[in-house]
C-alpha cells in the first residue's frame, strides 16, 4: 500500500505509531522534532488531500483555522485542563486535585474583602465606562450623520484613538494627569491657586481610568451606530414630515429601529471588553486608591505569583460571568423585540 | 382675483438649481379645486422636484407657491395641508399596516377611538381589513402601494401628490389602480398632482395634463386637446401611440401646399406664421393614414413591418424613402403582408404643420 495522496488516515496512523514509539524510546529532545515532523506529514497530506479532491474552500481557510486552533482553542481547553490540579508555573509538580481550584478561589479568594472590592470596582467600571462610552458614541454617530464642513477629517481626528495602542493612550492619559506637569493640575492650580490631584482620590481615579476608557472607546460605538444612521432611508424622513410627525417621533419610530440592533452589539462587545479592563488601571493607578480590578487581581495571582491554576480558574469564573451577563442581554432585548 | 376662488395651487415663476443643474426653470401653472391634474413627461424633467416643492420637502431658489390663495413659499411642511405618495412607497418598515395608517392622525392628536374608526374605513375602502396586523415588507406590491394610498388619505388632504406611484407595479396592477385612484378621486374630490412619465396613465387619468420638457411645462389642456392639438413636436411626439410620424417639408409660395418626399401635400388651410419656402415638418398621426381607394389620391408605399395588436394593426410601410407608421382596423390590415405595394392616402384635414427650427406648432 503506497502513500498515496487520499491516504490520510494512514499518515495519522503512522504519526500516531511513530510519534508515540519516539516519545517512549527516544530522549525527550530527540524525539519532541520527530513528533514534530510527524504533525507536519499528516498536515501536508491533508493539504494534498484535500488539493487533489478539488477542496479549495477547505484549503483557503485551514490556515486561519490553524491559527486559531493554535492561539485561542487550545490555550482555553490547556487551561480549562489546567484549572483542575494544582501547578505553579515556577515548579515542576503537578498534581490533580479537581475543584478545588474553584472553592479555594471562590472561597477564599473572591470572598476576601481586597478581592470583593475588586469584583466590585470590575462592576463599578463596566457600569460608568459603558454608559460613558454608549452615550458619547451615540451622540458622536448622531453628529457625523449630518453633513457639515470638514465632516471627513474630524471623523478620522475622532477615530484616531481607537486605532492607538492602549499602553500609548495610557502613557498619555498619565502625563495628562501628572500632578507635577500635567495639563491638568496644571490648569486647575493656576486658576485655584492649590495644588490639584486627580489620582489622589477614588473619585478622581475612577474619574480618571474612565475618561481615558471612554476617550479611547466612545468611536468605536459611535462607529457601530453610524453605520445603523446611515442605512436608514432618507424618504421615510420626508413621509415623516409630511406626515407632521415630530422629530422626537421621527427618532423612536425611523431610526431607533435601524440602530438597536447595532447599539445592542456595541453594548455588548464594550460590555466584555469593560469586564477585563486592566491595562489602563496598570498604566494610570496599578490598581492604587482602591482601583483594583478583577482582571488586574488575576494578572497579579497568574503571573506575578505564579499562581498558573488558580488563575485559570479565576479566568473559568469570569468567563462564566461574562457569559451570564452578555446572554441576559441578549434575552432582554429578544424579549423586546417580540414584543413589538 | 375678480371674484373668482382662488385656485387650490398656483406656481408662478418657479425655479430651483442643484449645483449646475437647473431641475425647475421659471415654472409656472395652477390647479383649480378638486382637479386631476397630471404632470406628463420623461424622468428627470421636473416633476418629482415639482411635487416635493409642492410638498414642501424642496426649498426653491425663486418664485411663488401658493395653496388656496395663501403664500407658502417658505411656510413649513406641516400647515399646507398635502400629502403625498411616494414613488418607493416610503412606508415605515417597522410599523404594522394599522401603525402606518394610525401614525399621522396619531401626532395631530386625535383620540384613539376616532383613529381606530378611520382606520378601519380606510383599510376597508382599500381592502386592506385583512392585513391591519402584517408589517409592510411582507405585504405585495400592489398591498404596499394602497397602504401608501391610505396613509395619505386619512388625514383627508386637500391637496394630494403622487409621484409616478404606479410605476413599481405589475401591468395588470397598475391597470386595476388607475381605475381605482379615479374612483378615490370622484369619492373624496380633493385636489390631485399626479407626476407620471407614463403616456396612458396621463391620458386615461388626467382631467387636465401639463407636458414638462426642462423644468417647464411645454403645454397644458386636456388630454383631447394635447391629443388634437399639439404645440410643438415634442408633445406631438409624446402624446398618442403609436407617435406622430414626422415628415421633413418645405412650404410652397401659396403658404398652403407643401412639398414632401411623399410628395406635395395640399394642406387645405393657410399658414399665415409661415414664409414661402420655409422648412416645416409635418406631422401625421398614424390614424390619419389608410389605404387608399380606387381613384383617391394616393401615395405609393411598400409594407416593411407588420404589428398585430388585437382589434387593430399598426403597419409600418415606406413611402418616398420615409418610413410612416398607420393604424389600421384589424379586418382591414388582414390582407396585407410585408413586401406587397399598397397606395396610402392621408387625412390632409388633420395634418400638423410645425416650424423645422423650433418644433413649434405653424398656423
Amino acid at each position: 500500500m503506497r502513500l498515496s495522496p487520499d491516504n490520510w488516515k494512514l499518515a495519522i496512523l503512522v504519526g500516531l505509531v511513530v510519534s508515540v514509539l519516539a516519545a517512549i524510546a527516544l530522549p525527550p529532545h530527540v524525539s519532541f522534532w520527530i513528533v514534530g515532523a510527524m504533525a507536519a506529514l499528516v498536515a501536508a497530506a491533508f493539504v494534498v488531500n484535500a488539493y487533489r479532491r478539488k477542496y479549495y474552500g477547505g484549503l483557503l481557510v485551514a490556515p486561519a483555522i490553524a491559527v486559531l486552533f493554535v492561539m485561542n482553542i487550545f490555550p482555553l481547553l490547556w487551561s480549562l485542563g489546567l484549572s483542575f490540579f494544582a501547578y505553579q508555573s515556577n515548579q515542576q509538580s503537578i498534581r490533580f486535585i479537581g475543584l478545588a481550584n474553584y472553592t479555594k478561589v471562590l472561597t477564599n479568594d473572591i470572598m476576601a474583602p481586597a478581592n470583593w472590592g475588586a469584583l466590585v470596582n470590575t462592576a463599578m467600571f463596566v457600569v460608568l465606562t459603558v454608559t460613558a462610552q454608549m452615550i458619547v458614541g451615540f451622540l458622536l454617530a448622531m453628529l457625523f450623520a449630518k453633513q457639515f464642513p470638514l465632516r471627513k477629517y474630524l471623523l478620522i481626528l475622532v477615530l484616531t484613538p481607537m486605532m492607538l495602542s492602549v499602553v500609548a493612550s495610557g502613557v498619555f492619559f498619565s502625563y495628562y494627569y501628572d500632578p507635577t506637569f500635567g495639563i491638568l493640575s496644571y490648569v486647575i492650580n493656576a486658576i485655584t491657586g492649590g495644588q490639584f490631584i486627580l489620582m489622589d482620590s477614588k473619585a478622581g481615579a475612577v474619574t480618571g481610568i474612565v475618561f481615558a476608557d471612554a476617550w479611547m472607546w466612545s468611536p468605536f460605538v459611535m462607529l457601530l451606530v453610524l453605520a445603523g444612521l446611515v442605512s436608514v432611508p432618507k424618504y421615510l424622513y420626508e413621509a415623516a414630515a409630511i406626515d407632521r410627525v415630530s422629530k422626537w417621533r421621527q427618532f423612536w419610530t425611523i431610526t431607533f429601529p435601524y440602530i438597536r440592533g447595532l447599539m445592542m452589539l456595541a453594548l455588548l462587545f464594550r460590555t466584555i471588553e469593560a469586564f477585563k479592563l486592566a491595562d489602563l488601571v496598570i498604566l494610570l493607578t496599578k490598581g492604587g486608591n482602591d482601583t483594583m480590578t478583577i482582571s488586574y487581581h488575576l494578572i497579579r495571582i497568574a503571573n506575578e505569583q505564579n499562581k498558573t491554576s488558580e488563575g485559570a480558574a479565576i479566568s473559568y469564573l469570569m468567563l462564566f460571568m461574562v457569559i451570564v451577563l452578555t446572554n441576559l442581554y441578549l434575552y432582554i432585548a429578544n424579549r423586546r423585540s417580540q414584543g413589538d | 382675483m375678480a371674484g373668482s376662488k382662488a385656485p387650490a395651487l398656483r406656481l408662478s415663476g418657479i425655479s430651483k438649481s442643484y449645483g449646475k443643474v437647473r431641475a425647475l426653470d421659471n415654472l409656472s401653472f395652477d390647479v383649480p379645486e378638486g382637479r386631476f391634474f397630471v404632470l406628463f413627461g420623461p424622468s428627470a424633467v421636473g416633476k418629482t422636484t415639482t411635487l416635493r416643492t409642492i410638498a414642501g420637502l424642496v426649498a426653491t431658489d425663486a418664485g411663488r407657491l401658493e395653496i388656496n390663495g395663501q403664500d407658502v413659499t417658505t411656510s413649513p411642511i406641516a400647515g399646507r395641508g398635502v400629502s403625498m405618495v411616494f414613488q418607493s412607497f416610503a412606508l415605515y418598515p417597522h410599523l404594522t399596516v394599522y401603525e402606518n395608517f394610525a401614525y399621522p392622525l396619531k401626532e395631530e392628536g386625535v383620540a384613539r377611538e376616532e383613529i381606530d374608526t378611520r382606520v378601519k374605513e380606510t383599510a376597508a375602502m382599500l381592502k386592506l381589513s385583512h392585513r391591519l396586523e402584517r408589517k409592510p415588507n411582507t405585504l405585495s406590491g400592489g398591498e404596499q402601494q394602497r397602504v401608501a394610498l391610505g396613509r395619505s388619505l386619512i388625514r383627508r388632504p386637500k391637496i394630494l401628490l403622487l409621484d409616478e406611484p404606479l410605476t413599481n407595479l405589475d401591468a395588470k396592477l397598475r391597470h386595476d389602480m388607475r381605475a381605482e385612484l379615479k374612483r378615490l378621486h370622484r369619492q373624496f374630490g380633493m385636489t390631485i398632482v399626479y407626476a407620471t412619465p407614463d403616456e396612458l396613465e396621463a391620458l386615461s387619468m388626467g382631467e387636465e395634463i401639463a407636458v414638462m420638457r426642462d423644468g417647464a411645462v411645454v403645454q397644458r389642456g386636456t388630454p383631447d386637446e394635447l391629443y388634437e392639438k399639439p404645440a410643438d413636436t415634442y408633445v406631438a411626439g409624446k402624446i398618442g401611440s403609436p407617435h406622430m410620424n414626422i415628415v421633413k417639408a418645405t412650404l410652397a409660395a401659396d403658404l398652403s401646399s407643401l412639398d414632401t418626399p411623399l410628395g406635395k401635400l395640399l394642406s387645405g388651410r393657410k399658414i399665415h406664421s409661415g414664409n414661402a419656402g420655409e422648412a416645416t415638418l409635418v406631422g401625421i398621426r398614424p390614424s390619419d393614414l389608410r389605404p387608399a381607394a380606387a381613384g383617391e389620391a394616393a401615395v405609393p408605399s411598400r409594407v416593411h413591418l407588420i404589428e398585430p395588436l388585437g382589434d387593430v394593426t399598426v403597419v409600418s410601410v415606406e413611402a418616398g424613402g420615409e418610413t410612416l407608421r398607420m393604424v389600421l382596423p384589424e379586418q382591414s390590415a388582414s390582407g396585407l403582408k410585408p413586401g406587397d405595394t399598397v397606395p396610402i392616402t392621408i387625412d390632409l384635414d388633420k395634418i400638423h404643420i410645425f416650424r423645422a427650427a423650433s418644433g413649434q406648432v405653424m398656423t
